[in-house]
C-alpha cells in the first residue's frame, strides 16, 4: 500500500521522532558517557570533557569476572528463548484454538502465577529446590522459566487475531495438526515469536532476584547479580556500574535491531484474508 | 507448608515423583576428607575480595582438615537471602552480620551462644554489646564503623577562623556555621540529612545522645526517649537544620560537600575513600561531633562474624572466626577497604591507622560512641524515632510532641 | 473444525509440566499460610482462619499502601498506552532511519530496572538535571529533590515507570498493527475514510487483542510495583506501595509471612478483578470478522 507523504508531515514525523529519542535515551546516553570516565567525579564538568577511557570495562573483565557472567547469562538466556518460542507457542495455540472449560482454568493457572508478588512465592520455591537438588545449579536458573506465562499470553492473544479460515483449509487439505500448527499457523506468528523472543530474552537477561536467591557459587553468577555485587555498600561506583550496565545492554539491542524487522515483516500484504 | 520440614517432604516427595522424574539431578558432588564450611560474607569490591580470599586461603592452609566455601552477598538483597536461607532451615555455617541484625536473629535463636569460646577474647576486642542479647554473646566484632565531622578548611579560613581551629562543643560550632552560612547565597554551614530510611537517625542519635538522652534507663525497663536532655538535643540538631542547613539525601550532602558548598557535615570513612578514589581536591579537617561542652558521642555500628545454631561445624567456624578477626588479618581488611575501625585494639595501635590523622579521629570516636539498644525489634523502633525526628525537623515545628509520640510506640515494640 | 482433545492437551504439556513442578507448590503454600499467624524464624504457627484478611483490611498502612498503588495503576497506564500506541503509529509507516528508532525508543525497556533506578535516583536529587530542566522552563521544585517530597516523589517514579515501559508495548503495538490486513485500509481509501477515521473504525477495533493483552499485562506488572521503591525511596513519603508492604512485613522489618501472604492474596484478588473487567469490557463487541 502506498500512501503519499506530504513534505511537511514527513518533516513532522522526523522532528517527533527525534525529540521523542532524545527523550529516550537521554538517561542512557549519560549511563554510557559515565562508563568512559576514569576516576573521579560524575558532575556536569567532567562530563562535558572529551576525556575517555575504556579502564572501567578492562577492569570489569579482568578483576570482577564478567566474562563468566556474559557466558552464563547467554548460556541461560540461549535456552531459555529458545525453549520458550516453541513452548508458549504450543500452549498458546491449544489455549487459542481448542475452547473448553479445562483450557480456561489452564489459562487462569497462566495468569495466576503472573499475580502472584515474587516475595511471598520466592520462599517455597526456595525450599522446592533445595530439597530437589536443584539450588545452585543450572537447573535452577533454566527450568522455572521456560514457559514464560507473559509469552503465552502475548502469542495467544496474537492467534486470536488471525482469522482461522487458513488452519481450516490447510485441514480440509488433509493436512496432520502438528502439520498445521508449525508450517502453517507458526510463520504467521512471526511477528509475535520475534516479540516474545525479545521480551523472554531481556527478562531473563535483566531478572535479579530469583539467580540471586536460588543460586550462590561464583560459577553460576549471571550478570544481574554480578552488577549488584558491584553496588557498594556506602558509595555507588558510578563507572564501574555504568560500564556494567552498558555491557548488559549491548546483546539485548543487537538482538533487537536483528529481531524488529521479524517483528514488522513476518506477513506479506494479503496473506490474511476472511 | 509452614516451615515444618515433615509436610514439605510429603509434598516434595510425591512432586518429585511425578513432576521432575526426568531432571538429572546434579548435586554439588565431591564429598571431602574433612568438614567444609560455608561462609557468607558482603566485600566483593575488587580492592578487598582478594583479600578475603587469600584470607581463606591461608586459613585452609593452616587448617588442612577444613575447607571454606566463600560466598558473595549483595548489600541491597542480602538480608533477605539470608532469612530466606535461615527460614528454610539451610543457611551457611558462618554469617557477615550487620550489627543491628543481631537481636533479631539471635532472638529467633538462629544464631549460635559463642559466650564460652570468646571468654578469652573480651578484653581484645571492641563492640561486643553490640553482640550481646539477654547476656549472650552471638557473634564476634569484626569491622566496626562510627561517624566523625568533617570540615571544609577552605570555607572556614574563608569564615575567618584559625588554621587550627575546631569547635569542640556545640556553641563553637553553632558560631561557626554560621560565620560559614554568611559567605555566601550558595554556601551552608551544616549539612543536614532529609529523611532517609536507616541513616536519619544516625544523624540525630549523636546529638540526642551527647546531651545526655537516653533511649531506654540503663536497666533496659524504661523507655526514656522523650525525656528533657533527649528533647534539648534534638532541638540543637534541629537549629543546625534550620538556620544553616543544607538539605538533601547522604549522597547529596557528600556530593554537596565535596563540591565545596558544605562548611560541616558528619560522615563516616567512606567519605575518605571516596575522596581519595575520585582524586578530589578538598583540604578537610575531620574532628570529633561536638558536645554542649566537650566533644560529644557518636553512633557505632559495625559488621560482625555469627555462626548458624544449625551448623554441624561450629567448632570449625570458630576457628574461622577467630582467624578473619585476627589483628593482623583486620588490618589487612582495613588496608585493603579504607577502613578506618577495626574491632581489636592491637589493630588499632597499628601504623597504619595512627599514621593518619583522619582515622586518628576514627579511632578516638570509637572509644566516645554508642550503639542503639540490642532489640529485635529495633528496625521498627528506629522507624519510630526516624519518623519523630522528621516530623519534628519538617512538621509543625515542635520537637517534645513527635518524641512523646515516638517514646509511647517505641514501649509497645520494646522487647520485655 | 477443532483441535483433538489429545491434540490440545499434548500442546498445553509445557506448561501443565512447569506449572506443576515450580508453581503449584508455592501458589499453594503461600494461600494456605495465609490462613496462619506463621512468622518466619519461629518453629510454632497457628490456624487463625480469617483473621489476618480482617486485620489487614482495618490496617491503615496495608489501605494507604494500597491507595498508592491504585494512584500508581490509574496514573501510569493510560500513559502509557496512549504514549506506546502513538509511537508505534508514528514508527509503523517506512521511513528511512526507522530501525533506529525503533531500537532508540526500546533501549529503556532493556536496560535492568536496578540499574535505571538508580541513574533516576542521581537524576531527580537536589540540584539533578531534572530539578535544573524544570527551573530552567519556570517550574518550582521541591527544595530537597523530587524523591525527598510527598507531593512528587510516587509522580516521579510514575514518570519514569512510564518512560521505561512504552519501548516494549511500542514493540507490542507494533507487532500488533502487522496482523491488521492492508486491504481493509485500501477500501476504506477508497470509499473516502480519512486518516482519523480509518484510526477508529478500522485499526483500533482489530487491535483489540493486543490492547486487551498491553492491558492486562501493564496492569498485573504496574499493581505489584516494587523494585523502582526498594532503590529510589523505601516506601518513604507516601511511595508505600502493596509489595513494599508485602516485602517490608513478610520478609525484613518482621517476619510476618502469614500477615504478608494475606496481604499477597488480597492484591491478587484486586488484580484479578482488574483483569476480568478489562477482559468483559474489550470483549463485548465481536470482532470484526
Amino acid at each position: 500500500m502506498v500512501r503519499r507523504s506530504s513534505p511537511l508531515s514527513v518533516t513532522l514525523r522526523y522532528a517527533a521522532s527525534i525529540i521523542i529519542l532524545g527523550i529516550m535515551i537521554f538517561p542512557l546516553l549519560w549511563m554510557f558517557r559515565v562508563s568512559l570516565l576514569g576516576p573521579g567525579g560524575i558532575g556536569f564538568e567532567r562530563l562535558a570533557s572529551t576525556a575517555i577511557t575504556l579502564g572501567n570495562y578492562a577492569d570489569l573483565f579482568t578483576s570482577s569476572g564478567m566474562g563468566r557472567y556474559l557466558v552464563n547469562s547467554s548460556l541461560v538466556a540461549a535456552v531459555v528463548v529458545g525453549g520458550n518460542i516453541l513452548f508458549c507457542f504450543m500452549v498458546a495455540y491449544t489455549l487459542a484454538r481448542y475452547r473448553s472449560l479445562s483450557n480456561k482454568l489452564l489459562f487462569i493457572s497462566v495468569i495466576l502465577v503472573l499475580m502472584i508478588p515474587v516475595h511471598i512465592v520466592i520462599i517455597p520455591m526456595y525450599v522446592l529446590m533445595v530439597r530437589t537438588g536443584m539450588y545452585d545449579t543450572y537447573f535452577a536458573l533454566i527450568l522455572p522459566w521456560l514457559v514464560n506465562p507473559i509469552g503465552v499470553f502475548l502469542v495467544k492473544q496474537y492467534i486470536e487475531s488471525i482469522p482461522p479460515s487458513m488452519e481450516e483449509a490447510a485441514r480440509i487439505d488433509g493436512a496432520g495438526e502438528f502439520r498445521i500448527l508449525f508450517q502453517v499457523v507458526m510463520p504467521l506468528c512471526k511477528p509475535a515469536l520475534a516479540v516474545l523472543a525479545i521480551q523472554v530474552f531481556f527478562t531473563n537477561w535483566n531478572a535479579f532476584l530469583f539467580p540471586f536467591i536460588l543460586t550462590s557459587s561464583d560459577e553460576l553468577r549471571t550478570l544481574p547479580v554480578g552488577l549488584a555485587l558491584l553496588q557498594g555498600h556506602q558509595a555507588i561506583d558510578w563507572q564501574h556500574l555504568m560500564a556494567g550496565s552498558s555491557i548488559a545492554v549491548l546483546p539485548v539491542l543487537i538482538l533487537f535491531a536483528f529481531l524488529q524487522r521479524q517483528v514488522v515483516s513476518g506477513i506479506t500484504a494479503g496473506a490474511v484474508k476472511q | 507448608m509452614s516451615c515444618k520440614p515433615k509436610t514439605d517432604e510429603k509434598v516434595l516427595y510425591k512432586m518429585k515423583r511425578i513432576a521432575l522424574a526426568l531432571l538429572i539431578c546434579l548435586t554439588g558432588a565431591s564429598s571431602a576428607m574433612g568438614v567444609t564450611i560455608e561462609w557468607w560474607q558482603f566485600w566483593t569490591d575488587s580492592d578487598i575480595k582478594p583479600v578475603i580470599e587469600s584470607m581463606v586461603t591461608e586459613f585452609e592452609e593452616a587448617n588442612p582438615d577444613i575447607e571454606v566455601e566463600l560466598r558473595d552477598l549483595t548489600w541491597a538483597n542480602g538480608h533477605e537471602k539470608i532469612v530466606i536461607s535461615l527460614a528454610s532451615g539451610s543457611g551457611p555455617d558462618v554469617l557477615e552480620l550487620g550489627s543491628d541484625w543481631i537481636a533479631q536473629f539471635a532472638d529467633k535463636n538462629q544464631l549460635a551462644d559463642i559466650t564460652e569460646y570468646i571468654v578469652d577474647d573480651s578484653s581484645e576486642f571492641q563492640g561486643w554489646g553490640m553482640a550481646t542479647y539477654r547476656d549472650k554473646v552471638y557473634a564476634k566484632p569484626w569491622i566496626l564503623g562510627t561517624r566523625v565531622m568533617f570540615a571544609n578548611r577552605d570555607l572556614l579560613d574563608r569564615a575567618g577562623h584559625d588554621e587550627d581551629f575546631v569547635p569542640i562543643n556545640f556553641p563553637d560550632l553553632v558560631s561557626s556555621t554560621q560565620k560559614v552560612d554568611a559567605l555566601g547565597d550558595d554556601i551552608y554551614g551544616w549539612g543536614s540529612n532529609a529523611p532517609e530510611k536507616h541513616r536519619l537517625y544516625k544523624k540525630f542519635l549523636p546529638f540526642f545522645w551527647s546531651y545526655g538522652g537516653k533511649i531506654y534507663s540503663d536497666d533496659g525497663k524504661y523507655v526514656l526517649l522523650a525525656a528533657m536532655p533527649g528533647i534539648e538535643g534534638l532541638r540543637k540538631y534541629k537549629w543546625l537544620h534550620e538556620h544553616v542547613g543544607y538539605v538533601a539525601n547522604q549522597r547529596g550532602l557528600e556530593d554537596a560537600f565535596l563540591d565545596g558548598k558544605i562548611g560541616y557535615v558528619i560522615s563516616g570513612d567512606w567519605l575518605l575513600k571516596r575522596i581519595k578514589k575520585e582524586n578530589r581536591d578538598i583540604e578537610l579537617t575531620s574532628m570529633l561531633i561536638p558536645g554542649p561542652k566537650f566533644p560529644g558521642f557518636s553512633f557505632m555500628g559495625g559488621e560482625f562474624l555469627a555462626i548458624n545454631a544449625a551448623s554441624e561445624n561450629k567448632e570449625a567456624a570458630m576457628k574461622l572466626i577467630d582467624f578473619i578477626t585476627a589483628p593482623k588479618n583486620q588490618v589487612r581488611f582495613c588496608k585493603a577497604a579504607q577502613a578506618a575501625n577495626p574491632s581489636s585494639l592491637t589493630a588499632q595501635e597499628d601504623e597504619y591507622f595512627t599514621s593518619n590523622i583522619h582515622f586518628q579521629t576514627f579511632i578516638k570516636q570509637i572509644k566516645l560512641a554508642k550503639h542503639p539498644p540490642v532489640d529485635p525489634n529495633w528496625v521498627k523502633i528506629e522507624a519510630a524515632i526516624e519518623e519523630a525526628v522528621e516530623e519534628a525537623l519538617f512538621g509543625s515545628g515542635l520537637v517534645a510532641e513527635p518524641l512523646r509520640k515516638a517514646a509511647l510506640k517505641v514501649r509497645q515494640l520494646k522487647a520485655e | 473444525m477443532r483441535l483433538s482433545r489429545s491434540t490440545a492437551w499434548l500442546l498445553a504439556l509445557p506448561w501443565l509440566i512447569t506449572f506443576g513442578a515450580f508453581w503449584l507448590f508455592p501458589v499453594i503454600y503461600s494461600l494456605i499460610v495465609g490462613f496462619t499467624d506463621y512468622q518466619l524464624l519461629e518453629p510454632e504457627w497457628h490456624w487463625v482462619g480469617l483473621e489476618n484478611f480482617k486485620q489487614l483490611l482495618s490496617d491503615p498502612d496495608f489501605i494507604s499502601a494500597l491507595e498508592n498503588t491504585f494512584i500508581f495503576v490509574i496514573g501510569t497506564i493510560p500513559f502509557t498506552t496512549v504514549i506506546s500506541l502513538a509511537m508505534a503509529l508514528l514508527l509503523n509507516r517506512k521511513f528511512p532511519g526507522r530501525g533506529l528508532f525503533r531500537s532508540g525508543y526500546f533501549v529503556p525497556s532493556i536496560t535492568s530496572l536496578v540499574v535505571i533506578s538508580l541513574i533516576f535516583t542521581s537524576l531527580y536529587q537536589r540540584g539533578g538535571y531534572v530539578a535544573m530542566l524544570a527551573e530552567m522552563i519556570g517550574l518550582t521544585t521541591p527544595e530537597y529533590g523530587f524523591l525527598q517530597d510527598s507531593g512528587t516523589a510516587l509522580y516521579a517514579i510514575m514518570a519514569m515507570d512510564v518512560w521505561m515501559s512504552v519501548g516494549y508495548y511500542m514493540l507490542v503495538f507494533l507487532s500488533g498493527l502487522k496482523a491488521i490486513p492492508d486491504e481493509l485500509y485500501e477500501a476504506a481509501e477508497i470509499s473516502g475514510a480519512g486518516r482519523i477515521r480509518q484510526f477508529f473504525s478500522i485499526t483500533l477495533p482489530l487491535l483489540k487483542p493486543t490492547m486487551l493483552f498491553v492491558l492486562v499485562i501493564n496492569s498485573i506488572k504496574s499493581f505489584q510495583v516494587f523494585i523502582e521503591i526498594f532503590v529510589m525511596t523505601k516506601g518513604k513519603f507516601d511511595t508505600m506501595t502493596a509489595v513494599y508492604f508485602i516485602y517490608e512485613r513478610g520478609l525484613t522489618t518482621e517476619f510476618a509471612f502469614g500477615y504478608a501472604s494475606a496481604a499477597a492474596y488480597i492484591l491478587l484478588i484486586i488484580i484479578a478483578i482488574f483483569s476480568v473487567a478489562q477482559f468483559l469490557l474489550l470483549r463485548r463487541k465481536a470482532p470484526l470478522w
